[in-house]
């Protein structure tokens, strides 16, 4: 009898610890619970060339690896939260600048427990590791100062920020975890006789996979070279369905190595290849098989996610060329050319309708920090005021339809965009009709995009078409939209050669932005934050230092075996890879 | 015939010096360099990018950079480390050597199995119906790009019904133990890129088989040894194509380096895991002594293909003698 209830109880403690690791992912996640079993198949343009996060920049290798290692905050993939990952819970204190973790209960997928040393150990020594190739240091470095960490006991951390920091559980959500049993002798701080740049060399293609262990849903088990990455279920993994079901539900996550766009989509239509990422030109095809009744469906989901990139338009401020420089530099200017700009039938004929009008450049899904009144700030497609506004800077026609500047030279525009990337290319050809319309001889110059890149940060260009992701926090994107910073490339004369801001060099306006930008960045109230970037995005929206085009929809198509990758009633498309499950 | 051969050898080191530098000096003049890229990526400031120009020793004169490369490889057998793969090139390169030659291996014996008959065929048909129509697919196997013939036939396949495209097998065998429903699998998806890749190879050497039979059947002694009554197939067979065949022979010398470079664009649209889109990739991204290594690689291919055609050429052709 004792020893029953020796047992029983044994069970219960069993029971109630399994549970107290475990967390419910959101509802929001799901279309129906789903059952275990079986593989879901996906496409990978390029071979992954490690499988070391920190050590490349590589899509592949980080869409494996957002399967295999987490971060201490997620974000939740439906609603864009910050949510619990593998913190389960974390308080900041009264002054913003420290922030305690309290760490889940869960193991590595070797079985060593997951703890403090662990997340020390990875913001320290290789998210904030200059060497690495793919560190964040800019990210967790404020005012010039790093966050530092420190250990409170096995299962509690302690974030030191040098001021308070609005962003920083957003920028978290980026720093995913590794094992420092595994990564610590790639390390120079740790070892005698390793080499700074050796962290770069930690968990190569040629690793064995038992090494490669992670705290995610998957773990590796295959790779063959250049071929497939097969990934198995985690069995432990401490995630579970609004009914209790352990998930993953799949067995098994393949991607297939698939370099050439229309082959994917052929093996998709095949049926070897379950979900697909589309452009606009393939959705009428696709969604026309799918109402014929192919076994598979075609999703046109709201723009919510920073791909795909929305393209702009900037003018070089630096240019040679003084007349022309003082041109781009003219508020006027630039606010003419955005009249000439014919989003709506850019929409239609580039993007095949599949596109929205953009934000400025935040996103009108990112109820966090879009500002609509930027909507009566952007200017509409109207070519009889883009003429008023030139002949007010001065660029008069002279009478024979072309238009001359100041100085009496004709008014010549060179456009450079990228020939490899099919809605610049097709913008790029849009804007030169609208352009000679008006009189100003304009000169294409499409070149493959890792030159435009060349050109951009070289400032040899005069009017250029290029495009960033939106991220969900604009801190996220401060080195491109604060003036003074590495991407601001327009007006580089902000920033010195040693990338320090040169305040003299700004407008008045810039100065504003590159101090909105500082106040947001220090700021933990979200409410004060959104009023920081609201005004930003007016400026922006006022000043037009770039003309922001068109956002493309997010466009996939999913197999009718697979379950939980859907459209939720607000347009946009979940589905994770953990939450799938075969039909 | 050996001093012949190891004279040959010795030559082949100052000609790959010169190649080798001729190929580092066309890298270096593209524009940019393997960093160029993190310039576009907003979590890395530009000079984090210097400290690892710096670490990748890319901020040294190209001088500097080429005799380093050279000294790993004369002293350590080291061929420079992968700036994207974090790895030694060479280990790289080996991982893709074997689906790269069997692919390119089973090619180049299509295209020879199938041009040497029909060359032969058409040129002692000459003027037929058959040599017309023969020489008529030939001609479009020339004018084809293979990447497109590629295209066609997958577009040919799938509409038929087919699930093999791209790739050399389903997507279960990859990776799989070798079994006979895997070979089977492994046939299916083959004869794709064989017969995309070949068939421009296969209509040159039809071409020049025709050519080089026509030419020797025209010769007295061929007009001799049917004066003398021997069957029109000893005419051919012993008499004809031996002495046809040597211009083919210098052609299959230059066929090997074909091995591993063979056709890019093809192996990118037919998913090939093999050296073209790996090299590609490199050559993109300028990941430098990659991209050196490979075109060594193919470089000494070429000299000994030309080497081992030469002595196959003395070994067929008694008239042939190098001393």
């Amino acid at each position: 009898m004792k020893r029953l209830v020796l047992a029983v109880l044994l069970v219960f403690v069993i029971a109630f610890s399994a549970v107290a690791q475990q967390a419910v992912v959101s509802p929001a996640l799901f279309e129906e619970i789903g059952k275990p079993g079986g593989e879901l198949v996906l496409g990978l343009a390029t071979a992954p060339r490690s499988f070391n996060f920190y050590g490349i920049i590589d899509n592949a290798a980080y869409t494996i690896l957002y399967n295999i290692i987490e971060p201490l905050v997620e974000e939740n993939p439906a609603t864009g939260e910050i949510i619990p990952g593998l913190a389960k819970s974390w308080e900041v204190d009264e002054s913003g600048t420290e922030v305690t973790f309290h760490l889940r209960d869960v193991k590595w997928s070797d079985g060593t427990p997951f703890t403090a040393d662990d997340v020390v150990f990875t913001m320290e020594h290789v998210v904030m590791n200059p060497n690495a190739e793919g560190n964040s240091v800019d990210r967790f470095t404020l005012g010039g100062k790093p966050v530092l960490w420190e250990k409170i006991d096995e299962k509690t951390v302690k974030a030191i920020l040098p001021s308070p920091y609005g962003a920083f559980t957003r920028v978290l959500t980026h720093a995913l975890m590794v094992p420092k049993h595994k990564y610590e002798p790639f390390i120079a701080a740790l070892n005698d006789g390793v080499e700074p740049g050796t962290i770069n060399q930690a968990w190569t293609t040629d690793t064995p996979l038992s090494d490669i262990v992670g705290t995610g849903p998957f773990v590796l088990s295959e790779y063959v070279v250049d071929q497939k990455v097969t990934l198995q279920r985690n069995p432990n993994y401490w995630k579970v369905d609004p009914e209790g079901n352990q998930l993953p539900y799949l067995d098994k996550l393949v991607y297939l190595v698939v370099q050439d766009e229309q082959v994917m989509l052929a093996q998709f239509r095949s049926g070897e290849i379950h979900r697909v990422t589309i452009t606009g030109q393939n959705y009428p095809g696709l969604k026309r098989e799918e109402l014929d009744g192919a076994n598979y469906r075609v999703l046109a989901g709201s723009p919510v996610s920073p791909v795909p990139s929305p393209p702009h338009l900037a003018f070089n401020w630096d240019v040679e060329d003084e007349e022309l420089r003082a041109i781009f530099r003219n508020d006027k200017f630039r606010q003419a050319m955005e009249h000439t700009i014919d989003r709506h039938r850019i929409i239609e004929d580039v993007y095949n309708t599949l596109a929205i009008i953009p934000g400025v450049p935040v996103l009108p899904a990112n109820a966090a920090f879009y500002n609509p009144a930027i909507e009566d700030i952007m200017r509409e497609y109207d070519l009889e005021k883009a003429r008023q506004l030139l002949d007010e800077v001065g660029i008069k026609d002279r009478g024979d339809g072309v238009r001359v500047l100041p100085s009496g030279r004709p008014f010549e525009l060179t456009l450079t965009t990228a020939v490899n990337v099919q809605p610049h290319n097709d913008i790029a050809v849009i804007l030169e009709s609208e352009w000679q319309e008006l009189g100003i001889t304009t000169h294409l110059q499409l070149v493959s995009s890792t030159l435009v890149g060349q050109r951009r940060t070289a400032g040899e260009y005069q009017a250029i078409i290029e495009a960033f992701g939106n991220q969900p926090d604009p801190q996220l994107r401060k080195a491109i939209w604060q003036p003074g910073r590495s991407l601001y490339y327009w007006h580089r004369s902000t920033m010195d050669e040693n990338q320090e801001p040169v305040l003299a060099n700004m407008e008045d306006w810039e100065l504003r932005v590159f101090d909105l930008f500082e106040l947001g960045e220090v700021e933990m109230d979200p409410v004060q934050r959104k009023a920081y970037y609201d005004e930003w995005q007016a400026i922006y929206a006022e000043r037009v230092p770039v003309i922001f085009i068109a956002k493309g929809m997010e466009l996939q198509a999913v197999s009718n075996d697979i379950g939980n990758i859907f459209l939720r009633p607000n347009g946009q498309i979940v589905g994770t890879n953990y939450t799938a499950f075969v039909k | 015939m050996f001093r012949y051969i190891v004279r040959r050898l010795v030559t082949m080191i100052p000609m790959m010096i010169v190649i080798s530098i001729l190929c580092f000096t066309v890298i270096k003049l593209q524009p940019g360099d393997f960093t160029t890229q993190f310039l576009t990526d907003p979590r890395i400031t530009p000079e984090q990018v210097a400290q690892i120009r710096e670490r990748l020793g890319l901020d040294q004169s190209p001088v500097v950079q080429y005799l380093t490369w050279m000294k790993g490889i004369l002293t350590r057998g080291d061929f420079g480390y992968s700036f994207a793969y974090k790895r030694p090139v060479q280990e790289l390169i080996w991982e893709r050597m074997g689906w790269t030659v069997a692919v390119a291996g089973a090619t180049i014996v299509f295209s020879w199995v199938v041009a040497i008959p029909i060359g032969i065929y058409s040129a002692t048909h000459k003027y037929s119906f058959f040599d017309y129509l023969l020489t008529f697919i030939g001609f479009i196997g020339v004018s084809i790009p293979s990447f497109f013939l590629a295209l066609i036939l997958m577009y040919l396949s799938l509409s038929l019904g087919g699930t093999a495209v791209g790739g050399l097998f389903s997507q279960q065998y990859i990776g799989a133990p070798w079994s006979w429903a895997k070979v089977v699998d492994l046939v299916r998806h083959l004869w794709i890129p064989v017969i995309a890749i070949g068939l421009s190879g296969t209509a040159g050497l039809i071409r020049l088989m025709r050519g080089s039979l026509l030419d020797v059947l025209g010769t007295q002694y061929i007009t001799t040894a049917k004066g003398k009554g021997l069957s029109q197939r000893v005419v051919i067979y012993k008499h004809a194509v031996r002495n046809a065949i040597n211009p083919l022979i210098s052609v299959f010398g230059m066929q090997l380096p074909e091995l591993i470079s063979g056709t890019i664009i093809a192996s990118i649209v037919l998913n090939l895991p093999t050296m073209g889109p790996f090299f590609y990739d490199a050559l993109i991204n300028s990941d430098q002594y990659l991209v050196m290594t490979f075109l060594m690689l193919s470089a000494l291919l070429m000299l000994i293909g030309n080497l081992l055609a030469d002595i196959l050429l003395a070994l067929t052709d008694p008239r042939i003698r190098y001393e």
